[in-house]
């Protein structure tokens, strides 16, 4: 630990660190655009401009280490003006695109422009034209004009994903980003480009002119679509008051928990699976529940009943072996666990299925093999994912609980479908309206995990809690709500029901009972 | 038989004579108020290209009203909330009846007092009456079921109650010179002379007596500045519920009320349908000149002298209305039992002193 | 009680100025009714549909949006009219044009008048100059809700 003065603030800081982390260990925010935590000082912006007291000139505070006693001043009027300065270089060719710049509202360059610039410009000559338009390959777009030639984007494929599409080519005023002949970045991770790029010149069609960013809304949550279990923002239109927009969702962007931030491979980014993979929130959804017989309009109370009474049947002949459950790793720890505690604690059925998922390809940077959110969570609620059979399900089988969340898997499903229809009864839950749903008794829809509160076991064994972001649509609730009030009325054990209002509450009762989540 | 004949045709007479100014008052109404602020007021109602400075105004307000939906509330109670409007409207109306036009006219040898009736209590009548239309009030402030409303009612109640009694002693001082309570007689006393050349009216008899009264029925008649119970600003006032011909009905009741009030003011304190030295012969000015006319002229000089009169009061009412903000509730309070009674008292006490002199 | 007996005095002064205005305006308003010019009228009234007055020109009447030298809209559809509109009355949803100078184009521009205050934070909010209220339309009431809804043709074609 080494004590330094930033400001004339005392601060203690491990040794080795940089000023600029230093700074923000306190606090004090220095302005910088082509420095970024997850790779090594570029120092290309000197944007990063501090005073060091003893240094002839000003140093780059994303550059320089620290040392004992060292004083350090952020605001001073050498300080103040050399940022003018780099702002005016910056913006001296800057295309001032702002309003049709998706990045604008949450653009580095205007923001530094608010806070340090404000400057009149001197320059009388004509800007330069560039490539406005520059196709880099996987949705993404480059606009010379904007770049600032921070270079994180060359850094990245260079040093994240290895895959160095992206390189600066000519030298001096004429350098500019491109790739290499025709070779388009072709990696499951350039959507981090945009997110990386500290202003709007790489852009990705997905989100390109779609709404701008300051009408969205931040929502944290955990991606579901693979094990690794990546910490994102959904980002998400609240909807005008008088017009409709088209979706919910808009865009999905990492988010960096302080957990993370050690690994600097892995805990910015996220891939592109998962930032692109959202549009199953918003499509095909189920919103009402569905009886095949009877009154179609059915509020969540009826429904319940029904299921219940469908296996309080079964009680009363004393059949309850069958009764079988087809189960996912889609649902949250909370939800297997009140799986598990209705229909084989309670209710003593043994078959409870899991139908085997296709491994898919991983890669070495995050996405997994695996790729449904919760498997390790099943597993260590104790379920044997592989242990009872397709055939064992349906032997004999009378009632049948489906549950399937998954979004994918499609065909999973579908290959089961001819044996689920020869079942009397089967009751689904499910957040999607297909094809298969006429097919069973009752319908009940049910939440995606952006919708509900709870948590997923990733693949490393970390427990991570999310709470919900969106409303869920029409009647559809998450799992775990339909689960505790089927527990209740099927009145087995209502007495441990009743006390559950929350996935919370679920979650003290499993941290009790299975060592795992004591932890 | 003949005699109730003729009642009957005066009293619809007198009615028709109330309810055509009433409705022309909103006319009125509207043309002064906008007259006062520099406007033109209400002039686009018209009959086949017609317009009249707006004068079918008042018809096509009521054709709106009438087309309007006659809405009764679910919660309401059904039969009082339609009694009530009429309730208020019934008891201003009857009113009229106790107002002189002006001095009898004999016809084939029989006298026809220019009167529905004479009561002998006519001024105890009038203002009971008055009171009675509060209760039309009240009842669709509570009858509506609205809290808002409910407020009104007792605002109107309460206020009524404070002014009733400043009102009732304002006329006591006007009881004592001219010492009757038929309307009649109070004008008969009133076409006599003062000093010679002064009418005997009531305003030079009991000056303060006329400014209480007038302070007081204006309260009475719960337009602004004394509009609490309305205090559309505030409470919407105890006719939120209705709508269409039965909201208009509380409307026009309070143009009958200014009517009846200006009627009072000139039947008790300005000489009512007398005309300054106008006597039963002809004129007979003080500076000694004589203008012998025939009696019947001299009836419908004092007929046209009322109307003049009444017309002035509706003018001062109108004006007052339009000059005015609403009082705060504790000022009306204040005003009516911290000022106008113990006024009124002092007048009592002032004319009981000078009567005895 | 001096306090209360200034305030009739105030009461019974301002009784007098209405009543004065009352009498002044009739004075004029019977002149004028017999036919006699008098330089002042006994009303400031102007009887609206027959007689209008000049609009000032920096008065906010009905938007439009200006076009480009080739007719296609100005405006690039960066919702910034959207975004600073109080009655959230304007909606648009952007394109990507094939021209890369313009980049951005509106695919949808709604202005919804029955909820806009004519406030003229669009007008100010526009860094292209593309939406201007100065089309000097003022009459445009409507029967319907559904027509109070312009979109982005009927925005371009405003008369001006
Ligand atoms: S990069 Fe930033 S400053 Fe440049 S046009 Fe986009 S928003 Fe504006
Ligand atoms: S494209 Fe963006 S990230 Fe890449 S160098 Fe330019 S400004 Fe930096
Ligand atoms: S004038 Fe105001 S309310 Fe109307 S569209 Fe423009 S910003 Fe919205
Ligand atoms: S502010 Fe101007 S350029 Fe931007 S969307 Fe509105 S009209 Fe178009
Ligand atoms: S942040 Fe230090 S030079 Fe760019």
């Amino acid at each position: 630990m080494v004590e330094i003065f930033i400001n004339d603030r005392s601060i203690k800081v491990p040794e080795g660190i940089t000023v600029l982390k230093a700074a923000e260990r306190a606090g004090i925010h220095i302005p910088h655009i082509c420095y970024h935590e997850a790779f090594a000082p570029e120092g290309s912006c000197r944007m990063c401009l501090v005073e060091i007291e003893g240094h002839l000139c000003l140093e780059l505070a994303c550059a320089t280490q620290v040392k004992e006693g060292m004083k350090v001043f952020t605001e001073t009027e050498n300080v103040r003006q050399a940022r003018q300065g780099v702002l005016e270089f910056l913006l001296a060719e800057h295309p001032m695109d702002c309003p049709i710049c998706d990045k604008a509202g949450e653009c580095t360059l205007q923001d530094y422009y608010e806070q340090y610039g404000l400057f009149e410009s001197t320059f009388m000559e004509q800007k330069e034209r560039k490539d406005k338009n520059v196709p880099l390959g996987k949705g993404l777009i480059l606009d010379r004009e904007r770049c600032v030639l921070c270079t994180r984007c060359v850094r990245f494929l260079r040093d994240i994903t290895q895959t160095e599409e992206l390189g600066v080519f000519e030298r001096g005023v004429y350098s500019e980003i491109g790739i290499f002949d025709q070779r388009l970045i072709d990696n499951n991770y350039a959507g981090n480009l945009t997110e990386l790029c500290p202003v709007g010149a790489i852009t990705d069609k997905d989100f390109r002119f779609k709404t701008r960013n300051w009408f969205l809304e931040k929502g944290a949550s955990i991606c579901p679509l693979c094990s690794r279990g990546c910490n994102i923002f959904i980002e998400h239109h609240p909807g005008f008051a008088r017009f409709d927009v088209p979706k919910r969702v808009y865009r999905i962007t990492s988010r960096v928990t302080s957990r993370e931030k050690d690994q600097k491979e892995k805990g910015y980014w996220i891939c592109d699976i998962g930032r692109y993979g959202y549009s199953y929130m918003d499509q095909d959804r189920a919103e009402k529940i569905v009886l095949k017989q009877g009154d179609s309009a059915l509020d969540p109370k009826k429904a319940v009943t029904y299921a219940a009474d469908q296996v309080k049947k079964l009680i009363y002949k004393n059949k309850l072996n069958r009764l079988g459950v087809i189960s996912n790793t889609w649902l949250t720890n909370e939800e297997l666990f009140l799986v598990k505690k209705i229909f084989t604690e309670n209710l003593e059925s043994q078959k409870v299925f899991f139908p085997t998922t296709a491994q898919r390809e991983a890669d070495d940077l995050l996405l997994t093999s695996d790729r449904t959110p919760n498997k390790k969570g099943a597993q260590e609620i104790g379920f044997s994912l592989e242990a009872i059979s397709e055939g064992q399900v349906f032997d004999g089988t009378e009632l049948l609980f489906v549950f399937w969340a998954s979004p994918f898997d499609l065909d999973q499903l579908t290959g089961l479908m001819s044996k689920i229809k020869e079942v009397q009864t089967k009751i689904l839950f499910t957040p999607f309206e297909r094809e298969w749903n006429k097919d069973f008794d009752l319908v009940i829809p049910t939440a995606v995990p952006a919708e509900k509160a709870g948590s997923f076991t990733n693949e490393d064994e970390r427990i991570q809690h999310f709470g919900p972001v969106l409303y869920s649509p029409g009647q559809a609730r998450a799992e775990w709500e339909w689960l505790v009030s089927l527990g209740k009325e099927i009145k087995v054990d209502f007495k441990s029901y009743a006390r559950l209002s929350s996935p919370f509450d679920v979650f003290q009762m499993m941290k009790k009972k299975i060592k795992f989540f004591g932890k | 038989m003949i005699d109730v004949l003729i009642i009957l045709v005066k009293f619809v007479g007198a009615i028709v004579w109330f309810l055509v100014l009433s409705l022309y008052l909103t006319w009125a109404e509207r043309k002064e108020s906008a007259v006062m602020q520099d406007r033109v007021g209400a002039n686009r109602a018209n009959f086949f290209g017609i317009r009249v400075l707006g004068l079918f105004q008042p018809f096509a307000d009521a054709i709106k009203m009438m087309t309007k939906e006659d809405f009764t509330p679910e919660f309401s109670k059904k039969f009082l909330h339609n009694l009530a409007p009429f309730l208020s409207f019934f008891f201003v109306a009857v009113t009229i009846a106790t107002i002189p036009f002006g001095s009898p006219i004999q016809i084939s040898g029989k006298e026809i007092p220019l009167q529905v009736v004479d009561l002998n209590v006519g001024i105890l009548f009038v203002l009971a009456f008055l009171a009675l239309s509060i209760y039309g009030v009240i009842l669709s402030g509570w009858v509506s079921n609205n809290r808002w409303t409910l407020l009104g009612g007792l605002r109107g109640s309460a206020q009524l109650i404070s002014y009733e009694v400043a009102l009732g002693l304002s006329l006591i001082g006007i009881v004592m010179v001219f010492p009757s309570l038929q309307f009649s007689e109070i004008v008969g006393f009133q076409s006599e002379v003062l000093f010679g050349w002064l009418p005997k009216w009531g305003i030079f008899l009991q000056p303060l007596g006329f400014i209480i009264f007038l302070m007081a029925a204006m309260a009475e008649s719960e337009r602004v500045p004394f509009d609490l119970p309305e205090g559309e600003s505030e409470i919407v006032g105890f006719f939120t519920e209705y709508g269409g011909l039965k909201y208009g009905l509380y409307m026009f009741t309070d143009f009958m009320k200014v009517l009846i009030i200006s009627c009072l003011l000139t039947t008790l304190f300005f000489g009512g349908y007398h005309v300054p030295w106008l006597s039963a012969e002809g004129f007979h000015f003080p500076w000694g000149g004589e203008w012998l006319l025939p009696y019947w002229l001299v009836v419908v000089f004092q007929v046209i002298m009322f109307n003049l009169k009444v017309f002035f009061f509706c003018w001062l009412q109108i004006l007052v209305r339009w000059t005015y903000p609403r009082f705060r509730y504790d000022q009306l309070m204040d005003f009516g039992w911290k000022f106008l009674i113990p006024l009124s008292l002092f007048n009592i006490a002032a004319t009981a002193f000078f009567m005895s002199l | 009680m001096f306090r209360l007996f200034g305030y009739f005095i105030e009461i019974i002064r301002g009784i007098l100025i209405t009543a004065r205005h009352f009498i002044v305006n009739m004075v004029f308003h019977i002149l004028n009714l017999f036919g006699i010019k008098t330089k002042r009228k006994g009303a400031f009234t102007i009887q609206y549909p027959e007689q209008k007055t000049e609009i000032a020109e920096r008065h906010r009447s009905l938007h439009r949006l200006m076009k480009r030298e080739d007719g296609k809209p100005r405006c690039v559809a960066c919702m910034l009219c959207e975004t600073v509109c109080p009655s959230e009355c304007i909606y648009i949803e952007a394109t990507e044009d094939p021209d890369p100078e313009i980049q951005k184009y509106p695919s949808t521009f709604i202005i919804d008048l029955s909820r806009c205050c004519f406030c003229g934070f669009c007008v100010e909010a526009c860094p292209e100059d593309a939406i201007r209220m100065d089309t000097g339309e003022v009459e445009f009431a409507q029967y319907n809700r559904k027509d109070m809804v312009l979109d982005l043709e009927s925005l371009l074609n405003e008369p001006k």
